[in-house]
């Protein structure tokens, strides 16, 4: 049971750093807050800075899951189902995201 | 010089995925299926619906069902050619050796054996003078699996996923092989042709150009699974490596791949050769028994995964178990061998050597016998994600040529894209419609199996003939209807099954997922509306695209 708590809490945060890494790049950052909205620099390294770590903690999360050997397939197949998954929210339901920019966006 | 340098790798990525795209969609899809190839073979076979079983009890189980294993027709047949004289009747052939392989999703237990032949071989260099025999069997009960069911999973989907059911001189799996490498190649030239890699990641623009949306897909899927892809397509190559593309060690190096084996048995104590001295057989139950005490004693307990007698009723002969590698990434390990006469250990393996353990690593991930539900439907999306992967490409493909194909009255593009739907709509409604052939077929038919076969092709075909006929828009640069004709025929299949199977086995959904739990059925069932729901979604957003592009074509036609 411990395991697959685990696990769901490495699938959301692999999702949660895959989509803060989107917000980092200006255009999806505009489909966002809209076309004129400024992504300043500082904010886009926050935001990497933010995805990066998420994604980091994804990966221990699976290394305390499952042994490494399984761990390492585990996590790259997560990181994969969340790209495609964020990239899909881009597309069809984009406001779903805003709850990722947090106050920074408002 | 840069540019043709890029020119050169788009040709490549172009025509070597056109040609060989058809047979990686094929690999990919099938591959996807596979993971689940147990849970489908319970679903086409209904009285095979139980629990997974461990290995049963070789002394009171097992036993007298070898006694009853003799060797299989079709190996009898092909030994045939390669032995002078007539063989001998089957049943009066010695076996010399066995085997049983389990894992923690099987029901059924697959079990084989090796029988010695007395002929002498036409070919001196060919020294496998034996006749195999292999059989499926409930390990409750010892009963033998009727030879008219087909496991549609195992025996079919999976077998296509590596060889396209095609034996014949191997050529189907040379076929793939080729494919695979194709498909490495293929990554290598689209990360160099696509110069937005993290720019565009996340990129996909559905409301854009069909040429547009196709490439933002095509990049999507091919980025985010690009480890997914490379490694199965690269560890796809290092399992067949070995024994098919590059046997060197039964070929070129054959002297050295016999000593090697002299040497090892000596090394391990683990006899080559029979002695020629008749033994008995001690308890086998004894030797699992403490097989397993072993492993629980080095922190690792578990079950056997695969049980081998080698030199069968000799003295010479041993007992060798492998532990089932349910929690690990390869697929059995941790092997202890038994004097079979006496039932002492006569060797346990250590761990295996770097090497070993990367080889093991990379096939494990690729065969995946573990037991890791997560990742097993992560498998499939990998699989999907490549069959999307693909699929956009001959879509790009096509787009980008059909208006200028129209133009010049070439059918060029016309052919590509009746082809296109018959690998990616036309795979489905086969693998569907054989599900459905399966339910309505009676169980007791005789040759049940080769009608499902034969259904199969049969529904393959229907979609490429369908296809073809419906494609004359594609040489005036429209849609082919069959697309989305073809989807809501899988939707109608799609349904069928899960309807058909509720009919003739009162396995509904219901029933499976709440009441009497029983994943594999469910997991099929549930798999197959998901299907069906994205199938009538695509038909829906297709016709709307046709009829845009009609209207357009209209206005285009009025201002003209």
């Amino acid at each position: 049971m411990a395991e697959a708590l685990m696990l769901c809490l490495a699938a959301l945060f692999s999702l949660t750093g895959m989509g803060w890494l989107a917000l980092s790049l200006e255009v999806h950052w505009r489909q966002l807050f809209g076309r004129r909205a400024e992504l300043s620099a500082s904010t886009a390294n926050w935001l990497r800075l933010a995805g990066w770590s998420s994604l980091l903690l994804s990966a221990v999360l699976c290394f305390i899951a499952d042994r490494p050997s399984m761990a390492v397939l585990v996590w790259v197949m997560l990181l994969a189902a969340a790209a495609t998954t964020i990239a899909l929210l881009l597309a069809w339901r984009a406001h779903w995201l805003r709850i990722l920019a947090l106050r920074i966006g408002a | 010089m840069k540019d043709s340098f890029l020119n050169r790798m788009t040709w490549l990525h172009t025509w070597l995925g056109l040609v060989l795209g058809f047979v990686l969609m094929a690999a990919f899809f099938f591959g996807a299926l596979s993971v689940f190839d147990r849970e489908i073979d319970r679903w086409a076979i209904p009285e095979t619906r139980f629990d997974p079983q461990p290995m049963p009890s070789f002394d009171t189980l097992l036993q007298p069902v070898y006694a009853r294993l003799k060797p299989h027709p079709v190996d009898m047949a092909a030994t045939q050619q390669r032995v002078i004289g007539e063989l001998p009747h089957p049943d009066t052939l010695p076996m010399s050796s066995l085997w049983a392989y389990t894992t923690h999703r099987d029901p059924l237990l697959q079990i084989g054996a090796e029988f010695d032949v007395p002929n002498k071989l036409k070919d001196d260099a060919d020294e496998h003078a034996h006749v195999h025999g292999w059989a499926t069997i409930d390990p409750r009960s010892g009963e033998f699996l009727h030879n008219n069911k087909l496991k549609i999973g195992s025996e079919w989907f999976y077998p296509m996923h590596y060889q396209l059911n095609w034996a014949w001189l191997n050529l189907g799996a040379w076929l793939v092989g080729l494919a695979g490498f194709t498909m490495l190649v293929a990554l290598v030239t689209g990360v160099i042709m696509h110069r937005k890699i993290f720019r565009e990641f996340f990129s996909f623009r559905p409301g854009k150009r069909t040429q547009r949306s196709a490439l933002d897909l095509h990049n999507l899927s091919g980025v985010v699974a690009l480890p997914f892809l490379f490694f199965f397509a690269f560890t796809g190559l290092v399992i067949f490596a070995g024994t098919l593309y590059f046997p060197v060690g039964h070929t070129l190096l054959k002297p050295l791949h016999e000593q090697h084996e002299v040497l090892e048995a000596q090394r391990t104590g683990l006899p080559h050769e029979p002695s020629g001295v008749a033994a008995p057989l001690a308890s086998v139950d004894a030797m699992v028994a403490e097989a397993r005490r072993r492993w629980a004693a080095r922190d690792m307990p578990g079950e056997v995964g695969l049980l081998m007698i080698e030199h069968l009723g000799d003295a010479n002969g041993y007992v060798s178990l492998y532990r089932a590698g349910s929690d690990q990434v390869a697929l059995v390990g941790q092997a202890i061998h038994f004097k079979a006469s006496i039932g002492e250990v006569l060797r346990e393996e250590p761990p295996p050597s770097a090497l070993g353990s990367i080889n093991e690593f990379l096939t494990g991930l690729h065969l995946q016998h573990f037991e890791h539900w997560l990742l097993r439907w992560l498998y499939v999306l990998g699989g999907l994600l490549g069959c999307v992967c693909i699929a956009t490409g001959f879509i790009f493909f096509v787009e980008k040529r059909k208006r200028k194909h129209a133009d010049s009255g070439s059918q060029g593009s016309r052919v590509v894209d009746a082809l296109a739907v018959a690998t990616v709509t036309g795979m489905l409604i086969a693998a569907i419609g054989m599900l459905v052939v399966n339910r309505l077929l009676p169980a007791d038919l005789g040759g049940k199996g080769d009608w499902e076969k034969l259904a199969f092709w049969v529904f393959w075909i229907v979609a490429l003939l369908h296809a073809l006929v419906r494609s004359a828009p594609v040489a005036q640069a429209r849609i082919n209807p069959a697309w989305r004709e073809q989807c809501r025929g899988i939707a109608v299949l799609a349904v069928a099954a899960v309807g058909l199977n509720w009919l003739t086995t009162g396995d509904h959904l219901f029933k499976t997922v709440f009441t009497d739990t029983y994943w594999a059925v469910a997991g099929v069932d549930l798999s197959l509306l998901v299907t069906a729901g994205l199938a009538v979604w695509s038909a829906r957003k297709l016709a709307q695209r046709a009829q845009t592009h009609a209207a357009a074509m209209a206005a285009e036609v009025a201002h003209g």
